[in-house]
């Protein structure tokens, strides 16, 4: 599926990179690119005989390696109890273990000439490091070490609250990151999707170390794990080196997943925030197919999106802002997770045209459902999907990113599948999709108000 | 959501690597100068089915003044929405056609189109970027469409807090200096400007000398530069455009404070910098990313993994034309704002006083040329640095100049310049 944020290495201006990391919502299955682009190249997956899953594919663009360990472990998995921990874990991972002091991991990665990034959403954690190709061995071992021996050091483990609750505080303070946030929230009220990643105040200032250890002990096993690298190197030059690391790490199994029903979003949920912007924000969300419901729905569903939100000759775009000038921005995205897809708006607006920007909104929807979509946009929508694929496989990180998410909460085959299966979606389909999912009463919405307005 | 996005991100100011190797014979870049005098630059790169346009010219807000601020972005804007032969729509639709993406805007010392498509479209995009550059519409219904537009631009990046905040901090650095202007203009001078001071802006600047056209991707030189010639060729050439001469700023050295409902303090403190091809540019790029280039930044290190007292801390120093600035930015929660500005100024105190360990001097070179080789990548990356280079007039031979001179500068260089540059420092503080 479309990834819908590019996040932090590709983005260089301050104000994108707060509206578009950490979003830990934004974050589907990802670019089956390289089937669509390189036909010859395929990626090596083999599993080593603890259970870690290996994936290599040759990219030779430039003398850097893409590294990535892919957790089946994120948001879902704590119990109420717990809301926080996976993401507490993925910063206190690189606070050190008995053989790396706390600050030199970070240290050790960028001296190599390297960066390294994270990320934590709902069905995984995601660790990332770039480094020259020279370096591979030096990351790996600093892969496995951290992922299964980090030490919690009380004192790193109590300093890094502070850093959690201003993270907390910046997500608050970006109304675009936080919108998305909240829709979350609303949408799927009562199921684990709809939890605070980041947890709440009161569990994290409580944290102490045998709870953090116990949850890390459980969790980051080697069955849980996925790790990719792609880079200007063979899988027979990969294979040993990653024998040798994560090959040997221990654990017991893979704890398994719990899977709860998908509330009711039946009449509709409502949430109206007042904040201190001057503009007003408006967010509609819809459950859809995800990669273990109705997965057959996704292609249409993707398509679907691209048509009614995806760049300034979409929809949304050309209805509601351009010809109605009832928005000074507006988007639709699609996000697939593991038990359910969301299909969300969102728009910025003059806090007074708020519904007659929803009620455009729906318009759009609703004659998407009555009347279909032209060939011309199913054609277009196709290509913007090629298109995207295309431009993720440019970077051995791209790459990595489509494979491992893929990995986690897919099939690596499915990814490799999917642009074929895409391009094989007719146009009946995709207004079938708007019918299936975009109910008008089965909807979450969230509305931002200033304080100000009346 | 990641703790590293930021710190990194932050840092990603940067420039970069593979140009080295464009500097060879083979490094696949082809060059030409037309007769009208635009530079044409092809770089063939099979890596992937994408091909990347830029357009950049000399025009920014370094020509602007705070009656007509903004201008060259709103030019921009304008020209997007309909040429002589397309209506908005129609170009959205076709864009959309080719998987491409195209944009225009203005910066600080460049403005201009960029565009990406898939390969097998380049001449599409090319003729779209032409057609957008050289006829464009500039229809005054659109001209005021897009003034409303950008105001609510202006208003978003006023209720964002960071964004506002470096606003701030250039306009208290720079004085009277263009530099200080805001690349958006501000609700006054949007105000002020008509379509016909759209028009004539567009048709001062937009003139062959002044541009630089680089494409990159899975396509064949020789057929691109011939497409190039045949779009671009024909364009007469200008009477140059004498560019005014600049006085350079003077540091205020003030500290202004901000009120600012939100949950974090932003703190940025800092002092007018080299430009980028001055001698010492190298070495402030190294003091830069000593006190705050990644997690393993002084910064970073000190007043976030060690006290807590910030949860952004990084620096910022791009390369520009003109005297640069070197910031230091922290993001913080206001019931440590004092304690953490305190904290930062004793940073700035210990880098001119105390010399730097040989070892971080090597791992901030490290990170340094690290990042500016990941940055040079993409189509779209490698587009843009052609291109930026050219326009700022420095050339190809740029990046291996300068990852050279990175390469040579010594301890005793960078308190030098912590010395030179971090003497007078202005700041904003703002908060709730």
């Amino acid at each position: 599926m479309k990834r819908t944020v590019r996040c932090a290495w590709l983005v260089g201006a301050l104000a994108s990179v707060l509206a578009a990391c950490a979003t830990p919502n934004a974050a589907g299955p990802a670019a089956p690119g390289a089937a669509a682009a390189t036909a010859a190249a395929r990626p090596t997956r083999e599993v080593l005989g603890n259970g870690v899953v290996l994936i290599t594919q040759e990219h030779r663009a430039a003398d850097v390696v893409a590294l990535q360990v892919w957790m089946r472990v994120g948001g879902r998995d704590e119990a109420p109890d717990e809301l926080g921990l996976s993401h507490y874990l993925e910063h206190m991972l690189f606070k050190g273990t008995p053989t790396r002091p706390p600050g030199s991991i970070d240290r050790e990665i960028e001296g190599l000439g390297g960066s390294s990034n994270a990320f934590t959403s709902y069905d995984f954690t995601h660790y990332d490091v770039v480094v020259p190709a020279a370096h591979v061995k030096a990351a790996l071992e600093l892969l496995a070490d951290i992922a299964v021996n980090a030490a919690f050091v009380p004192e790193e483990l109590e300093a890094e609250k502070k850093v959690v609750f201003e993270e907390m505080n910046l997500t608050e303070d970006d109304p675009e990151k936080f919108l998305g946030r909240r829709l979350s929230e609303v949408a799927y009220r009562g199921h684990p999707y709809g939890r605070p990643i980041l947890g709440t105040r009161e569990f994290i200032q409580a944290l102490n170390r045998e709870r953090l250890n116990a949850y890390y002990k459980k969790q980051y096993v080697p069955q849980s794990m996925s790790l990719v690298v792609i880079g200007p190197l063979t899988a027979a030059q990969v294979r040993p080196l990653a024998q040798a690391t994560f090959g040997r790490l221990t654990g017991p199994p893979a704890p398994r997943r719990s899977t709860p029903p998908l509330p009711s979003m039946a009449g509709g949920r409502r949430d109206d925030v007042p904040r201190d912007e001057q503009q007003a924000y408006l967010g509609l969300a819809w459950y859809a197919a995800a990669t273990t419901l109705a997965p057959e729905d996704i292609p249409a569903v993707d398509l679907l999106s691209y048509i009614l939100g995806d760049g300034p000759s979409s929809r949304l775009n050309q209805t509601v802002r351009e010809q109605k000038n009832l928005v000074f921005a507006i988007e639709a995205a699609y996000v697939t997770r593991e038990q359910s897809g969301t299909v969300s708006v969102t728009a910025r607006c003059e806090p007074k045209n708020l519904d007659a920007a929803e009620a455009a909104i729906m318009d759009v929807i609703r004659r998407v459902k009555s009347e279909g979509v032209t060939e011309a946009e199913r054609q277009r929508a196709i290509v913007t999907a090629e298109s995207s694929y295309a431009f993720d496989i440019e970077t051995s990180e791209g790459l990595a990113k489509s494979y491992g998410q893929a990995e986690t909460t897919w099939t690596l085959d499915n990814e490799l599948a999917y642009l074929g299966r895409l391009r094989l979606v007719s146009a009946a389909q995709i207004q079938a999709a708007a019918r299936k999912y975009l109910g008008d009463d089965d909807m979450a919405r969230v509305r931002f108000i200033p304080k100000g307005a009346k | 959501m990641s703790r590293r996005a930021f710190a990194l991100a932050l840092a990603v100011m940067l420039a970069t690597p593979w140009l080295a190797a464009a500097q060879a014979p083979n490094d696949g870049v082809t060059v030409a100068r037309l007769d009208n005098g635009i530079t044409v630059m092809v770089r063939e790169n099979r890596v992937a089915p994408v091909v990347a346009v830029a357009l950049l010219l000399r025009m920014g807000s370094r020509w602007e003044t705070p009656a007509n601020s903004g201008i060259s972005n709103f030019t921009h804007a304008v020209m997007v929405k309909g040429t002589t032969k397309r209506s908005g729509g129609d170009l959205a639709d076709l864009v959309a056609s080719l998987g491409g993406k195209i944009s225009a805007a203005g910066d600080v010392d460049y403005s201009g189109i960029q565009g990406t498509a898939l390969a097998r479209f380049w001449r599409e995009l090319l003729d779209i970027t032409a057609e957008l550059a050289l006829s464009p519409q500039l229809n005054p219904a659109e001209v005021d469409r897009e003034r409303d537009w950008l105001l609510s631009r202006l208003q978003r990046r006023r209720d964002n807090a960071p964004a506002r905040a470096f606003d701030e901090f250039y306009r208290t650095l720079y004085g009277s200096h263009p530099y200080a202007l805001p690349n958006l203009g501000t609700r006054e001078s949007l105000a002020r400007i008509d379509h016909a001071a759209i028009v004539d802006w567009y048709r001062a600047f937009y003139r062959p000398e002044r541009m630089t056209l680089v494409v990159s991707g899975q396509v064949s030189a020789a057929e691109v530069m011939a497409e190039a010639r045949r779009l671009f060729g024909g364009l007469a050439a200008g009477t140059p455009v004498t560019d005014p001469r600049i006085a350079p700023p003077q540091a205020s050295g003030r500290r202004i404070v901000v009120a600012q409902p939100a949950q974090q303090t932003q703190i940025l403190v800092g002092g007018l910098a080299p430009s980028l091809d001055h001698p010492d540019h190298a070495a402030v790029k190294v003091l830069s990313t000593i006190l705050g280039g990644g997690m393993a930044g002084r910064l970073f290190v000190e007043l976030r993994d060690k006290s807590a007292l910030a949860y952004t801390a990084a620096s910022f120093y791009d390369p520009v034309h003109e005297p640069g600035a070197l910031v230091l930015y922290l993001g913080t929660a206001p019931e440590n704002a004092a304690k953490a500005e305190q904290a930062l100024l004793a940073e700035v105190r210990k880098i001119r006083e105390v010399p730097v360990s040989p070892e971080e001097l090597s791992r901030a070179k490290g990170y340094l040329l690290g990042r500016y080789a990941m940055d040079r990548r993409t189509n779209e990356r490698l587009a843009w640095y052609l291109s930026f280079y050219e326009v700022e007039g420095v050339g190809r031979a740029y990046p291996e100049r300068y990852r050279r001179q990175v390469e040579a500068v010594t301890v005793a260089d960078v308190q030098r310049a912590a010395r030179t540059y971090l003497g007078s420092l202005s700041s904003v503080v703002l908060g709730p």
